[in-house]
């Protein structure tokens, strides 16, 4: 399957992730998106040891928010919030819901193996954790739904949640705790996560199942929040990275698998399109789930990660949610998973909750998270992704070099 | 050549047929593919001479859930409802609505199991063209 002319490792059309900048997720009415946009940058950069003048391409991941703000990424307000006019290259956005930041990455990434780009600031803010919950939902009920076919049965993203996780527990024969397990380990990694949405408060399994039905069989607190945050990082290539850094970040390869765009069409809804990702990013990468050292996977909904856990190889099938309950994927489990507590502990930040899921897989593999947290000697981290009614299935395998 | 030009083209004949009390599929008059949802062009055969099929309603639910709480607004119905993803016996899938049972609720739905195509009422299907399902219930 792999005939991908991959770069040379090391090369300078290998890309490198050298910086990473986030903010803490949560409700934090005051800040503003293009404040909390330019500070997320300012760090990114910080980190990455470049000056901010050195940054020619500009990689924008769009907020869900709202339409102004959006269409000032668009139009290059940050070029100039940056102090890059004059100077930057080129600033596009890409999109494709919650595997955007893994598109950003191939973007970024092809745009220095190319030489088209030689400083790339991948940045993302979003401002759910603040807007009006209402106009959320109804903007939710048409992302990814088809209104003609699907918004006539009254068809919303908990709904979705409702369906795949119904699904996912007959396949599975999973219970009702089992899969609140899922919720609770992410809880317990989001407390040792200063970033972190949940970082101050605990979670049980019998809190999550005292928890009021929103879409059966999910209960409140097995939904995501929506919070305010962003993220950032800086990518080079290889042979730049070289010259400041003893340490960096590669993309081993990739792997990717579009299943459908409405959750009506999934012929698979108990296995989305992971499975055949995964085969394409093993076979890209050389190495698979027995190699990896830890994970990042995007998790909207519990049964969204345990049928990703399973496509990926990281879970027998139909085991994730046993392996959640018999805490494997916990602070001090078998094995490292989602370790800034996820979209589910960490917050909801839109397109950002792939963004600092990957955010966080570069940040292990710098050996630069907190030391509460911090993976040992962490060299191999696979990132999964994915967007709309969980149309897509996006695999990085990103690993450590040292020089 | 003819082609089908707008979404009002793609989607009003379902909407009239179950209006009609009836549940219809595309249909591609070239390969003979069974489409649903409705495309411009057939995803099998890429062809665009699409016709519609009247198909049995009967099925498998895949899936179902019990919306509770935050209907979009602009479906205009009061929580709680019923959305299964029902695999027609012809071999098309599609989402749509559950009936409740006697009881008021959808407690006796299982995946997996049988249901089969029954009408809304034409005031709800004018409002909401949307398929609706019931499983077959022990008297």
């Amino acid at each position: 399957m792999s005939n991908m002319p991959y770069p040379e490792p090391g090369s300078a059309s290998d890309a490198a992730f050298i910086g990473i900048g986030e903010i803490p997720s949560g409700k934090y009415p005051t800040r503003g998106f293009m404040a909390q946009l330019v500070e997320a940058a300012a760090r990114a950069i910080a980190d990455s040891g470049l000056k901010h003048t050195d940054i020619d391409q500009l990689v924008l991941i769009p907020n869900l928010h709202g339409i102004p703000d959006q269409a000032d990424l668009i139009f290059s307000r940050v070029v100039e919030e940056l102090g890059l006019h004059g100077r930057a290259k080129s600033s596009m956005m890409i999109h494709s819901g919650g595997s955007t930041s893994d598109n950003a990455t191939r973007a970024a990434a092809g745009l220095i193996a190319s030489g088209q780009a030689r400083n790339v600031l991948v940045v993302q803010s979003e401002k759910w954790g603040s807007a009006d919950l209402s106009a959320m939902v109804d903007m939710l009920s048409v992302n990814g739904i088809p209104r003609e076919w699907e918004g006539t049965s009254g068809l919303q993203f908990n709904a979705i949640g409702g369906l795949i996780t119904q699904r996912y527990m007959h396949q599975s024969g999973s219970t009702p705790e089992e899969m609140a397990s899922v919720c609770v380990a992410l809880r317990e990694w989001a407390r040792l996560n200063p970033n972190a949405m949940w970082k101050d408060r605990g979670l049980t399994i019998e809190q999550v199942l005292g928890s009021k039905l929103v879409a059966d069989p999910l209960r409140a607190y097995e939904c995501p929040y929506l919070a305010d945050g962003a993220a950032a990082f800086v990518m080079t290539s290889a042979t730049e990275a070289r010259k400041k850094h003893d340490n960096w970040v590669r993309i081993a390869g990739s792997g990717g698998c579009v299943s459908h765009y409405s959750s009506g069409q999934d012929a698979e809804l108990g296995e989305l399109g992971w499975p055949k990702a995964a085969v394409e990013a093993y076979d890209a990468a050389g190495w698979g789930a027995e190699e990896a050292d830890l994970a990042e996977v995007y998790d909207s909904y519990a049964a969204v990660l345990t049928i990703a856990l399973e496509g990926l190889g990281l879970s027998k099938k139909g085991e994730a949610a046993r392996d959640f309950h018999a805490k494997r994927f916990s602070p001090g489990g078998g094995f490292p998973l989602n370790t800034n507590g996820g979209l589910l502990s960490a917050g909801h930040t839109g397109v950002g909750g792939g963004m600092a899921l990957l955010v966080e897989a570069i940040r292990q593999l710098l050996h630069r998270a907190e030391p509460e947290r911090q993976v040992p000697s962490a060299q191999r981290c696979i990132v999964g992704g994915s967007g709309g009614s969980y149309m897509d299935a996006q695999i990085m395998m990103l690993e450590r070099v040292e020089k | 050549m003819s082609y089908i030009e707008n979404s009002e083209q793609l989607t009003g004949p379902f909407g009239e047929a179950l209006a009609r009390g009836e549940l219809i599929v595309q249909k591609c008059n070239s390969c003979s593919e069974l489409i649903m949802y409705p495309k411009y062009r057939c995803p099998s055969c890429f062809g665009n001479d699409l016709d519609w099929h009247a198909v049995s309603g009967r099925g498998q639910l895949l899936t179902y859930t019990v919306l509770r709480f935050g209907a979009p607004s602009s479906f205009d119905v009061e929580p709680p409802y019923a959305i299964g993803i029902v695999r027609l016996e012809e071999g098309p899938q599609l989402t749509g609505r559950l009936h409740p049972g006697p009881d008021g609720t959808w407690d006796h739905y299982r995946c997996d199991e049988p249901v089969a195509f029954e009408p809304a009422e034409a005031a709800e299907v004018a409002q909401r063209p949307a398929a609706w399902f019931a499983a077959p219930q022990e008297s």
